[in-house]
């Protein structure tokens, strides 16, 4: 088979036992790799019922149809699991070398469940899966860990996804990190925790065969130039971070726990300041000609990666105003392996309550907005579980219900996610793209801000018309997410689903066609559904939180404009009807049928 | 102004060809409110008339514009000369025409005119006691008696009057439209170019916006905020014009370099204004005060 090895490796961490087992090339047509591919072994391989720290929970890792065929921006893997801090699917995506040399196995996907004795690692190459004790490991940094596994197998070729101390401890969202790079939301490092699991190494041979060798290289020539156009400059020379300062003047910027849409030092914090004062190098992940990555240099020398989303969650969703503060309090979350928009969100969801006087233990502790000692030192609780970080690594939506209702109106997530860095009350197509996401409240399965920031849309007003927006945005996410290609490759396509077909009937020789392109989205996302209503999922889970359906912004260019219930439950309807599901969500038989569920 | 499709079907006919003696240089080249005062004109008819067909004189130089341009076959026939050959090059069947040197067209006005056609060949104004054959509607339909007229010499537009059916338009009828008749104020003179100048300014002050750039354009500007000064009813197109002249390291990362008409932005690149309303159409009016802000068309991520 081209594109795929149509084979997965099956790791049973309680028996110590493994298998390889055939996928289906129905299966593969159905829902590609990565996120589709994962989302329908992760249906498949899940028992219902089961809490997400069961050890019967599947850890599923996916390559995909893309990777390693050379093409720009497609060195990606997906982890899918589900979710401790959701209890719905957990998708992330991660990328770089690891996704490159899992593809090498000669596997499409690693599913791994049961529980481990003690903590190992796994050390898997093209024939064989090797347990091996992590007893030394657990403790260390995902960094540290990679380098000490790379150092015991003396191969310095071995790619290796870790976890650090947060995921050890199970905080709810922990990251699994590999080079730098992590698969951020939904506590996939907690998983990994609970089945005693510190790493996964690997180093494989097989090379990725492709249909037509001459036409997928045409055709990567193609995306490589325009892959270094005007249409990426902003990634090319700032990064995301560059997103900070046009939210602020767009009133879109959350900040202090959402209580409002700009911030006062955004000037210090934008991305257009960071690059001025602090830039370090330009970094990017494996076959990529973007290189998105930014590295600041803080004033003790130290080197940190920063994205839009950390700079957001932990300068002004926490009311920290120095990049310096901000530079550490990342630096602490990859180190410990931490969601950096979770623990963003959960502090300021803290420090709200501190100064509200429902958190006295907060309070004591300083944790208020803007104290950035007090939230470095809470970042290190709360991976380590110490303390006030206890109750914190179980997330915002936990943490509140501990602690009674009024702290529940200032847990700002969905589903028990926190929300990005995306303010829906000006962004209200965004806002039902966060209601309705299968992960939680999540800015990357949806691009739905896309058709508020481009002006296809009044992003003040709400209509049913943005059901179809989000319908459309969340499917063109699963198609990109399971082919892989980079999201920041997603101005370059002239027509995406045309030239995706296209450039996937070269690589896999299957005659795929524009249309059968978006049933496969459509399929990813139904399927996601259906996995989250057997999980449990009601109507009441695809909502947003009090605060941003009761209170009006507080300032900037839509100072006093409101998201109402009403708005919100008239875009839902929207959203359902252009899923074809019934009025309450749910998946019909008869939708199961036209979409071969 | 309200924004309005060019109608298709409509052409409009600018002479341009004239001697300019009196003025001592050419009209069409004169500088108008930032510009040449034939691109101001064309600026201005582009608003409700998608094919303009300009008549110049051989070898005459002229800016660089998005219209037909044609040469009088034989130079300075005067007007009716001017009008033949412009009707000729239009697409549609019927044009307004008018002179390269007014400054103060009033698009109702020539509205009106149009709508006055129907069963007429003209549509000429009688304004201060004479009939206005330059900023008049003339059919196709015509083009073999303005022939004839040039074959004998006739070289008075108002000879053909008398021989097809013609709507005169009366003072009263036009006032409605251009109380003080500012649509027949032309410029043969130079003390006529500075008078309207003057008047220029004083009806039209120009108007101060600030453009703020986000991203990459502000790091090839090296500057968050750059506050231009444009003319009144300056479109989007004017500011991006007076942007690339006030930052040239914008032009070529941000801003196309097109020789052909203004500088528009690249397509990784937005415009907002106020941060409100992203826009798109270069021709959307700018208003005194407002913000324009360029950044990034991929917001978000």
């Amino acid at each position: 088979m081209y594109g795929f090895h149509a084979r997965l490796l099956h790791i049973d961490l309680t028996a110590q036992a493994y298998d390889w087992r055939d996928i289906e090339e129905a299966r593969l047509q159905a829902f590609l790799g990565g996120i589709g591919l994962g989302t329908s072994l992760l249906y498949d391989f899940t028992p219902p019922d089961i809490e997400p720290f069961s050890p019967q929970n599947p850890l599923i890792f996916t390559s995909a149809p893309l990777v390693g065929t050379g093409l720009t921006t497609t060195a990606k893997y997906a982890v899918v699991t589900k979710s401790p801090l959701t209890g719905f699917i957990a998708d992330s995506l991660s990328s770089s070398f690891f996704a490159l040399e899992l593809k090498r196995t000669g596997l499409d996907a690693i599913v791994v469940t049961g529980r481990a004795a003690q903590p190992i690692y796994l050390w898997i190459t093209d024939n064989t899966v090797e347990f091996r004790d992590a007893g030394r490991l657990w403790g260390k940094s995902p960094q540290e860990a990679e380098e000490a596994i790379r150092a015991a197998l003396q191969d310095s070729e071995i790619r290796i996804a870790a976890i650090g101390q947060a995921g050890e401890n199970r905080v709810r969202f922990a990251t699994l990190s590999n080079e730098g790079r992590h698969a951020g939301r939904g506590g996939i490092g907690a998983v990994f925790g609970s089945k005693n699991l510190k790493a996964v190494a690997l180093r494989g041979h097989h090379p990725t065969s492709v249909a037509d060798k001459a036409g997928v290289e045409k055709i990567a020539r193609t995306l490589r130039e325009r892959s270094v156009g005007p249409e990426t400059a902003k990634y090319r020379e700032i990064g995301t971070v560059a997103n900070l300062s046009v939210f602020n003047r767009l009133g879109s910027l959350p900040t202090r726990n959402f209580q409002h849409p700009t911030f006062s030092h955004a000037d210090a914090l934008s991305g257009e300041t960071l690059v001025a004062n602090s830039f370090s190098r330009v970094h990017g992940c494996a076959s990529c000609t973007i290189r998105c990555e930014r590295l600041f240099r803080s004033l003790s020398g130290d080197e940190q990666r920063l994205e839009y989303e950390t700079l957001f969650a932990l300068g002004p969703l926490c009311g920290i105003e120095q990049p310096e503060d901000v530079l550490h309090a990342a630096r602490l979350c990859d180190q410990y392996g931490l969601d950096t928009i979770s623990t963003g969100g959960t502090l300021a969801w803290a420090m709200e309550c501190a100064e509200k006087g429902l958190l006295p233990e907060a309070r004591d502790a300083g944790l208020t907005f803007g104290n950035a000692a007090a939230a470095l030192t809470t970042i290190a609780d709360i991976a380590n579980r110490k303390g006030l970080g206890e109750l914190l690594a179980e997330g915002s939506r936990r943490a509140a219900a501990q602690i009674g209702t009024a702290a529940e109106l200032f847990a700002i997530q969905v589903k028990g996610m926190e929300l990005p860095g995306y303010e829906p009350r000006s962004l209200k197509t965004m806002a039902l793209g966060l209601a309705v996401s299968p992960r939680g409240a999540c800015h990357n399965r949806s691009g739905a801000y896309e058709a508020d920031f481009s002006g296809q849309v009044d992003r003040l007003q709400a209509d049913a018309g943005r059901g179809a927006l989000v319908m459309a945005s969340e499917d063109f996410a699963a198609v990109l997410d399971s082919l892989i290609v980079c999201k920041f490759l997603r101005k370059c396509f002239d027509d995406f689903y045309s030239e995706a077909a296209f450039l996937l009937s070269h690589v896999t020789g299957w005659q795929f066609s524009s249309t059968d392109l978006k049933r496969v989205g459509d399929r990813i996302n139904t399927l996601k559904k259906l996995f989250n209503m057997r999980a449990g999922w009601q109507p009441s889970d695809d909502w947003l939180p009090p605060r941003l359906l009761n209170e009006p912004l507080s300032s900037g260019v839509a100072q006093g404009v409101r998201l109402t219930p009403d708005e919100l439950r008239i875009m839902i309807q929207g959203y359902y009807e252009a899923r074809g599901w019934d009025r309450d969500g749910f998946v019909s038989e008869g939708k199961k049928i036209e979409l071969g569920l | 102004m309200g924004i309005q499709s060019p109608n298709t079907d409509l052409s409009a006919v600018i002479l341009a060809g004239g001697k300019s003696s009196r003025m001592g240089k050419a009209k069409a080249l004169l500088p108008f409110d930032g510009k040449p005062l034939i691109s101001h004109l064309v600026d201005r008819l582009a608003e409700r008339f998608a094919d303009i067909v300009v008549v110049a004189a051989p070898d005459q130089t002229l800016p660089v514009l998005p219209v037909t341009v044609v040469s009088d076959e034989v130079a300075h026939q005067g007007p009716v000369g001017g009008i033949c050959y412009g009707l000729q090059a239009i697409r549609g069947t019927v044009a307004f025409v008018t002179s390269c040197d007014v400054a103060f067209l009033q698009l109702p006005l020539i509205e009106y005119l149009m709508s006055l056609l129907k069963n007429y060949d003209v549509v000429v104004p009688f304004w201060q006691e004479r009939l206005q054959p330059l900023h008049a509607v003339y059919r196709q339909s015509v083009i073999p008696r303005l022939q004839e007229q040039l074959a004998r010499k006739r070289l008075r537009p108002i000879f053909l009057y008398d021989t097809v059916p013609t709507r005169k338009v009366s003072p009263e009828e036009i006032k409605r439209f251009d109380p003080e008749g500012l649509s027949f104020l032309n410029m043969n003179t130079e003390a006529d170019y500075y008078d309207a100048l003057a008047r220029w300014r004083t009806l039209y002050p120009p108007i101060s916006c600030t453009v703020e750039l986000f991203g990459v354009a502000r790091l090839k500007a090296n500057t968050a905020q750059v506050p231009l000064v444009l003319r009144a009813e300056a479109k989007l197109q004017d500011a991006l014009a007076a942007l690339a002249a006030a930052c040239p390291q914008l032009v070529g990362p941000v801003l196309s370099s097109d020789t052909v008409g203004s500088p528009a932005l690249l397509s990784g690149y937005a415009c907002n204004i106020n941060g409100k309303h992203f826009i798109k159409d270069a021709h959307t009016p700018i208003q005194a005060g407002d913000s324009l802000l360029i950044l990034s068309s991929d917001a978000g991520g």
